[in-house]
């Protein structure tokens, strides 16, 4: 598996990790009734930084299992050079997740237009950044295998 | 109106073969890309920049148009 393809599913492992962690957080939160009270968005803000901070420490764990994982497995030692073949790749990829954010993003404006409150609104723009993530590691993955 | 697209043909394989029988990864490494690219290339699935087309028919000794053809079809 060439490092561009390798990386891809690394970033796919640990955004599904740290997005179910965040569905479990702060469901967990809403159900206590955190949520319910003036300081909700500080509230909800403050669990969301503290959320990326773990992430940060998730991908960390998945990137060196990863490495470790396929050095073990293969015998060798990853080869981690990225051509013009992983830069388009990674550009295309963004192309598409890029307009999923910006479409779902005015999706949000359309649902504060109508009603939404600010703490729905953030938790949706938080899914977005999820979903935009995970699709854009999904369609580097296809374009990869594609053009193998 | 737009041209309709043409086909991109190459002879990587034919090059390699008659250069000693070149692995896909000696001829990567020496052009800089990773296997899985040079692949995709010989495969059609992949084009890649003219400089590297100019990198890969230099390691072959030859001229672009010996690697890289272009057809309208």
């Amino acid at each position: 598996m060439p490092y561009g393809e390798r990386e891809s599913l690394c970033s796919l492992i640990t955004t599904l990790i740290v997005t179910l962690l965040f569905l479990w957080r702060l469901s967990g939160q809403h159900e206590a009734g955190l949520f319910a009270t003036p300081e909700a968005l500080q509230v909800w803000a403050r669990s969301v930084l503290i959320l990326v901070a773990w992430s940060i420490g998730i991908a960390i764990v998945v990137a060196i299992g990863f490495h470790v994982g396929h050095t073990v497995l293969t015998g060798e030692k990853p080869d981690e050079r990225r051509d013009e073949r992983d830069h388009l790749i990674d550009r295309r990829a963004l192309t598409f997740a890029w307009y999923l954010l910006s479409f779902g993003i005015l999706g949000v404006i359309i649902a504060l237009a109508l009603g939404a409150t600010a703490l729905l609104a953030m938790n949706l723009i938080l899914g977005l950044c999820a979903l935009s993530e995970i699709f854009k590691d999904s369609v580097k993955l296809w374009l990869y295998r594609r053009e193998a | 109106m737009a041209a309709a697209p043409g086909r991109i043909e190459n002879r990587i394989r034919r090059l390699r073969f008659d250069a000693g029988e070149m692995t896909q990864k000696d001829l990567a490494d020496k052009v800089g890309v990773t296997r899985q690219t040079l692949l995709a290339i010989e495969n059609g699935k992949y084009f890649p920049t003219l400089e590297l087309a100019f990198r890969i028919a230099r390691c072959f000794g030859v001229g672009l148009d010996e690697v890289f053809t272009y057809h309208d079809d």
